[in-house]
């Protein structure tokens, strides 16, 4: 079994990350990605999932942990294994936001799109994204709001714990939601 | 009234052209195709620019120009995957006729069709052009692509009805190729290519007669694409054998390509066999393909450079209940299908649809209705949901601003390369599409674009001078065609450049079917310092815009210049027709306009000019003749039907004189002479004086209008 926990890039996925290892799951990550301001607690990332088309076998290094797998590479997964997969969803303005910012303080090039533009891109993505989840199904899929964790971690933590059927700790994982820090993000975007 | 068709059989035969069809026709070696236009009618089916198969057939499927469809070239962007993909039934963007047929409720099956994949879930069975390819050895698991069958129950059925091309027997070959045997296969890869070619084609064929022998249907469209492949890879060895091909080459393959029509031939029967004698079944093909001396002397180096082997006439036949038997019609163009199969079953046609129903193939006029489009029609139709149909430049851009978040590996240089590629070609050919449908300005804006962005693709630089001359912009195309003569030539292969990166080409048109050994026998193009040195086609814009400008003599002088370099540039006799026109000299205009004959036997505008010549030797009849063959090559022709009317009212016949003016009106409203010829004609006895008042009125109003403006 693999844990996925995935989503648009800036829609929480390192958040998840966090309270998951958190709680005591396994995680597969290799702090190259290291922490910033746009991620403060780091990014839990495994940089070669980014090879996962062209290496659909990295994935096995993931059984038995959490990975976080962006949206974009979910279609890369490879059959053969059992994934449970958590993706996180959030407001697209929000994300939008986000992204521009951290794309602002990364110095590179985002999508040559205008805001209402690249909102539409991103949802006839998530559409495809959804369209292959459907297809799939052999994989388990639950879908977690950024602001249900913001609002309730417990809850969130525990609706986790439920979906990965395993025994998690949820008064770290609660812990791990900075909500003041996060507030003031949601302000900035 | 009941719908003319109980069930429509569209065959669709890629490539197909009655220049080949004729004489195999006559020596009774397509017996099937020979009974089936003595029972039906026949005509040409003229094309769109540019001709390139995955548009085409799209356009065919909608009854839509490529801008409304979405289907712009034969590579996209592959959002899933990063690089290139073959086109995609998802970014196509309006219904095709099996989701029209499907919405209201007809049992509909689609085989191989171009953007076809993944498969659309249809009322019937789609299966999808990814279907046939065979990708792995016969000895190794050769699994379906996910998405090439809907529905997907049918999936293992319809593996089964692959073929490899490892099975495709010596028994099978020998009919095609006598000699096979002779081929040294280590260095000749002609018969792997021919192997694959059939097998591909005969996998198509068993799903559609397994479709017709075990489900039921109201409504198949079927494509082959057998015929192009092998056009593109054999063509060159086809009788007359061509200057610099190989006699022995020449030998084995001389016959495959009617080899190929002989083999749809067969197909056709059965076909025929399975569908019954109640339905109406149509065969069309995109294009035609140069089969005689107008074979090019080579493939220009550019994405989609094989197109330039295809000829802009396509085939119909159609036969059925209510059709005419054993007649040709006029006029047809690929955008005609879809509105008359719609017709066929009694449906209306969109009003958004850039075709016509082809009522002059039936056998009475049939009851045609309406709608303002087939978007707005409520209801299942079997496309893919509107929320999966994504804009794959969009898609592009999203996966850009994934990569600059860090989240995604940037594309390798290959991919980044391929995926620039193929969205300057979708750009390209969306322009050239809206030049060929005369939207000037939207074409100008992307040809700006492009010339501003590759300044050394001289390709662009064309075509952006050749709008800028459909805009009456000659300044601007003028100080094109300088610039043009001042570049470098480009280095063959380098990067950049149209002809260097062959990762984006199409499957369909590349040159990767061709046998090695005729890649490297058959004459190459002209380098591109020769072509530079004699840059015939600026000479011939240089002389059209001399003609514009009314300066006949320096008009004529550029384009003798450029029938010196190169006399079988396409309409460069019939510029150098109506500069003769212009100054006189009607006995030249006559031989320029025979010459262009000479060369394409189809050109609506050579007969138009031969028209034009005859009328003013008085010889009316002729001239009828004429402009009767010209419009009849291309019905949206104002001035062939103009010119029409002329002769006809000078040989009397007065009602055809008037339709054929009010049809050039139709056209072109604008044409001040029309007016002035209704205005004569309804005074006639018999006449309309209210409308010869009319068009006298408009005819004074625009003259006063225009010479206000000089």
């Amino acid at each position: 079994m693999i844990t996925i926990v995935s989503g648009l890039p800036r829609s929480g996925t390192s958040l998840m990350m966090q309270m998951l290892a958190a709680g005591g799951m396994p995680i597969l990550s290799d702090g190259e990605r290291v922490a910033d301001a746009d991620n403060p607690r780091g990014y839990c990332e495994w940089q070669r999932i980014q090879q996962l088309a062209k290496e659909p076998g990295c994935i096995d290094e993931a059984e038995g942990k959490a990975v976080k797998v962006i949206s974009q590479l979910l279609f890369a997964l490879p059959i053969g294994h059992s994934y449970r997969i958590i993706f996180m969803e959030r407001p697209l303005l929000e994300v939008v936001a986000s992204q521009a910012e951290m794309i602002r303080r990364r110095g590179t090039t985002g999508a040559p799109l205008t805001e209402a533009a690249l909102i539409a891109g991103l949802k006839a993505h998530l559409n495809q994204v959804n369209a292959w989840l459907a297809q799939k199904r052999d994989n388990l899929v639950t879908r977690v709001e950024y602001h249900s964790v913001l609002g309730d971690p417990r809850s969130a933590a525990g609706k986790v714990q439920n979906f990965v059927q395993r025994e998690l700790d949820i008064e770290c994982m609660a812990r791990q939601v900075d909500s003041s820090l996060y507030h003031k993000r949601i302000q900035e975007a | 009234m009941s719908a003319p068709a109980k069930k429509v059989l569209l065959i669709g035969w890629d490539a197909a052209d009655w220049k080949i069809i004729n004489p195999l026709l006559d020596q009774g070696l397509m017996p099937t195709l020979n009974e089936f236009v003595n029972h039906g009618v026949i005509g040409n089916l003229a094309t769109l620019r540019p001709i390139l198969s995955p548009m085409l057939w799209n356009s065919i499927a909608t009854g839509k120009r490529p801008d409304k469809h979405g289907i712009l070239g034969f590579m996209e962007p592959d959002p899933q995957a990063g690089g290139v993909r073959p086109v995609t039934s998802t970014s196509r963007k309006v219904k095709a006729i099996w989701n029209m047929l499907t919405q209201r409720g007809y049992k509909t099956h689609v085989l191989g069709w171009f953007a076809g994949h993944p498969a659309e879930p249809i009322s019937g069975i789609s299966v999808s052009d990814l279907f046939p390819y065979a990708v792995a050895p016969m000895d190794k698991p050769w699994p379906l692509p996910p998405g090439a069958v809907h529905p997907e129950g049918l999936r293992d059925t319809f593996a089964a009805l692959r073929m490899y091309p490892g099975e495709v027997s010596e028994a099978a070959i020998l009919p095609w190729i006598p000699r096979a045997a002779e081929i040294d296969q280590e260095k000749d890869k002609g018969l792997q290519s021919f192997a694959k070619i059939l097998s591909e084609n005969c996998s198509i064929h068993n799903a559609a007669t397994w479709i017709l022998q075990n489900q039921p249907w109201d409504f198949l469209a079927v494509y082959y694409n057998v015929i192009d492949h092998f056009c593109h890879g054999f063509m060159h060895y086809h009788p007359p054998r061509m200057e610099g091909i190989p006699e022995d080459k020449y030998e084995i393959y001389k016959d495959v390509v009617n080899g190929a029509y002989r083999f749809h031939d067969m197909m056709l029967q059965t076909l025929l066999d399975l569908a019954g004698p109640e339905t109406t079944v149509l065969i069309v093909s995109d294009h035609g393909f140069h089969s005689d001396h107008l074979r090019p002397r080579g493939i220009p180096l550019e994405p989609a450079g094989p197109a330039v082997q295809h000829r802009q006439f396509g085939i119909l036949c159609m036969k059925g209940d209510h059709i005419k038997q054993d007649e040709r019609i006029y006029g047809a163009t690929l955008l005609d299908v879809t509105p008359t199969i719609l017709t066929l079953f009694g449906l209306p046609v969109g009003e958004d649809m850039d075709g016509r129903v082809l009522v002059q193939a039936f056998e009475d006029m049939p009851a045609i209705t309406r709608i303002p489009s087939w978007e707005d029609e409520a209801g299942e139709c079997g496309m893919h949901p509107a929320d999966l149909r994504m804009d794959p430049a969009a898609a592009q851009a999203v996966l850009q601003q994934f990569v600059a978040l860090g989240y995604i590996q940037p594309l390798s240089e290959d991919q980044e390369k391929a995926v620039a590629l193929a969205l300057r070609e979708q750009q390209y050919n969306l322009a050239r599409a809206y030049l060929d449908s005369r939207r000037y300005q939207k074409a100008l804006a992307i040809f700006e674009d492009l010339v501003g962005k590759w300044p050394d693709e001289t390709r662009f630089m064309q075509q952006l001078a050749q709008c800028d001359l459909a805009l009456e912009k000659r300044a601007e195309a003028k100080d094109l065609l300088r610039k043009l003569m001042t570049l470098k030539p480009k280095v063959r292969g380098s990067a950049g450049q149209g002809g260097a990166p062959r990762e984006a080409e199409p499957r369909a048109e590349t040159n990767a079917n061709l046998p090695a050994e005729a890649m490297v026998s058959r004459k190459p193009a002209p380098s591109e310092e020769e072509e530079f040195k004699a840059r015939p086609w600026a000479d011939l814009l240089m002389g059209i815009i001399q003609f514009e400008e009314g300066d006949m003599d320096a008009a004529l002088a550029c384009l003798l210049k450029a029938e010196s370099a190169d006399p079988h540039l396409p309409d460069l006799h019939l510029r150098i027709g109506e500069t003769y026109l212009r100054l006189k000299r009607i006995d030249d205009a006559d031989r320029a306009f025979q010459r262009a004959l000479d060369i394409d036997g189809d050109s609506p505008e050579a007969h138009l000019g031969l028209a034009v010549v005859r009328l003013r030797q008085r010889r009316n009849e002729e001239a009828a003749e004429q402009a009767l063959l010209a419009v009849g090559l291309q019905h949206f022709l104002p001035l062939g039907h103009f010119h029409l009317g002329v002769a006809l009212a000078r040989l009397g016949h007065i009602n055809r004189a008037t339709l054929a003016f009010e049809t050039s009106l139709s056209m072109l409203p604008g044409l001040m002479a029309a007016h002035r010829w209704l205005a004569a004609l309804y005074r006639q006895p018999g006449g309309d004086l209210e409308k010869a008042l009319r068009h006298q009125e408009i005819f004074f109003r625009r003259r006063r209008e225009v010479r206000a403006q000089a």
